[in-house]
């Protein structure tokens, strides 16, 4: 690699790192209530220092605070966990069309959401039974599976076989649903940030932050994961402590994730798919870089699905409907690069 | 270094690894022939610590392996497998680094130092210009070198090396083998090596081990051990010894 080379790498990935700041900013302008630059400048300051923009309207604090600085941090925060997960598991599964939902937690989670709406009424919080449902179906694989040291195949079939399980019992609920609580389960099913509240990211923006964290600083052990079994335990690598770290992490921000915003597909396969078309496979770069990006990714995406239509299409339809023909596009093109 | 071995055990369903006192010299080649199936390679892979050992001892320089953690034993022992066993592309320099795995705690990224000692290994089998080159782009003769480099990145004293010269071409394969002679002479690296191209474990092996249905059949110095008869009791057919130009050739 020359000098030349190496500057326009180093450009790029402080330039990805920088990128969902400027988003956040630009984000905070999107809606159907117009802010003036200056206007959003004064507000955001008077969070700093109340005394010094008396005047300002109520109107405009409660949009930028209470509507649409919640819903964006929670985008950025659900956004980076979703990526960096996907990354992680492909990494540890060897296999770049892993994605964050491959050990059963969607299925857990949509289950425990349904019990939630159904059973507790709309005024519990739908999160608490969606990420408890989550934790279990990834417990269940691990514990059928064997360990997390067995064969990569048999986790991922028994992923298929107890999301199948939540599946059926989602329908079992569903069957004896109120009108009322389907509609807010199929909202719900098809993710959802717009009711983002401060009270769902303290609960859950946490757990997503400490679950990236572990795997950033994990990044560089991920790619020693990914060589095979055999390669991995001849280097040293305590194979069984290693990749159940790196499948709780993941399971801990993606469920939290979930249970706060509802099942949002594409993100954990295009973003570290992306990224490693743009910066190549090393996880050290790509772990961290799929968390700015993944960020940007969604923060994007929700500020089209405000403005395209009179009427906000759910992030999870959204995400799923570009994600799958920009998904097919990168995967013919990426083909070359790693496999 | 040197490595014993005592009533080492280790089945597969079909398959017992049964071996009862056997020793390595310490910077000398040592390789282990014999039919498909023998257990040349789980052998190797129980030294390695790749496979779990279920019954025996193993010793390195009179330390007890089975004490050691896989850490320690990987800053020790380096195992070399037949291929590269992942889908991701990694840049060469990036694959050898991962080499240093055994000196690095779990959440840390490697150091300058490490890129050195990587680059050395990468020096030393002769593909430093590779470095920023895609391990996929290679051709089969540069992988297994690469493999052999990441080996080293662990500066082991014991290299095992498991069939590093099937499907090469002649040139590769007599280039893997010199460099494995340096590895013993200058490094002065214990080897450990699978083969099945008698010739060139006659040519380049300090002791051949024979080994035969999860037994070592016979062993010794390749003059003194071989001959037609030990040849048809390990591989049941008959194959005849010729000797060019000082040299032992097998002819099957």
């Amino acid at each position: 690699m020359n000098g030349s080379k190496i500057k326009k790498n180093r450009l790029i990935y402080i330039s990805l790192l920088i990128l969902p700041i400027f988003l956040l900013i630009i984000s905070l302008y999107i809606g159907s209530y117009h802010i003036s630059p200056g206007d959003l400048g004064k507000t955001l300051l008077s969070a700093v220092t109340p005394k010094s923009y008396p005047n300002l309207p109520q109107a405009l604090k409660d949009i930028v605070f209470r509507i649409r600085l919640p819903r964006i941090l929670l985008a950025l925060a659900v956004g980076a966990s979703l990526s960096v997960s996907g990354a992680s598991l492909q990494a540890l599964f060897k296999n770049p069309l892993v994605n964050e939902y491959i050990l059963g937690i969607s299925f857990g989670a949509a289950f425990g959401a349904a019990l939630s709406l159904v059973f507790l009424g709309k005024n519990f919080p739908t999160q608490i039974v969606a990420f408890i449902f989550a934790i279990g179906a990834v417990a269940a694989v691990l514990f059928i599976a064997g360990s997390a040291e067995s064969h990569i195949v048999s986790l991922l079939l028994t992923g298929v076989i107890i999301s199948a399980f939540f599946s059926a019992l989602l329908s079992l609920v569903e069957f004896f649903a109120s009108p009322y609580s389907l509609q807010a389960l199929f909202f719900w099913l098809m993710g959802n940030l717009s009711l983002a509240a401060w009270k769902d990211l303290a609960l859950s923006v946490p757990l997503m932050a400490i679950g990236i964290l572990v795997l950033i600083l994990l990044r560089w052990r991920m790619n020693v994961l990914s060589l095979s079994d055999e390669e991995a335990r001849a280097l040293g690598v305590d194979i069984r402590r290693e990749k159940m770290l790196v499948i709780v992490s993941s399971t801990l921000t993606t469920a939290a994730a979930t249970s706060v915003a509802g099942i949002i597909g594409w993100v954990g396969l295009i973003v570290p798919h992306l990224v490693r078309m743009i910066i190549g496979v090393d996880n050290r770069k790509v772990i961290p870089l799929s968390a700015a990006f993944g960020a940007s990714f969604l923060m994007l995406a929700d500020d089209i699905t405000r403005v395209v239509a009179p009427f906000e299409i759910p992030i999870g339809v959204f995400t799923s409907i570009i994600g799958i023909p920009l998904f097919i596009f990168l995967f013919k093109k990426s083909k070359e690069i790693w496999l | 270094m040197n490595v014993r071995i005592k009533e080492l055990e280790f089945g597969y369903p079909n398959f017992s690894l049964n071996v009862r006192d056997l020793s390595f010299e310490a910077s000398k080649i040592s390789s282990l022939v014999g039919p498909n199936g023998a257990g040349k390679t789980t052998l190797l892979k129980c030294i390695g610590g790749v496979l779990p050992v279920e019954e025996g001892e193993l010793y390195l320089n009179g330390k007890d392996l089975s004490l050691m953690k896989g850490r320690e034993r990987a800053q020790h022992i380096g195992y070399v497998p037949q291929e590269y066993g992942s889908t991701f592309n990694y840049h060469v320099r990036d694959f050898v680094l991962m080499g240093r795995a055994a000196y690095l705690s779990l959440f840390s990224t490697p150091s300058k130092e490490d890129v050195r000692i990587a680059e050395e290994a990468l020096e030393y089998v002769g593909l430093i210009n590779y470095s920023h080159r895609y391990y996929f782009e290679l051709s089969s003769g540069e992988r297994r070198l690469v493999l052999i480099a990441r080996a080293l990145a662990q500066k082991p004293d014991i290299l095992l090396l498991d069939e590093p010269t099937s499907f090469l071409d002649p040139k590769h394969e007599v280039e893997i083998m010199d460099l494995t002679a340096r590895l013993a002479k200058e490094m002065k690296k214990t080897i450990l090596i699978t083969l099945h191209n008698l010739d060139l474990a006659i040519q380049y092996s300090d002791s051949i081990f024979f080994m035969k249905k999860g037994t070592i059949f016979a062993f010794g110095k390749p003059a003194e051990i071989l001959n037609e008869s030990l040849l048809e009791n390990v591989y049941e057919i008959k194959m005849k010894i010729v000797e060019y130009d000082g040299r032992k050739f097998i002819v099957k």
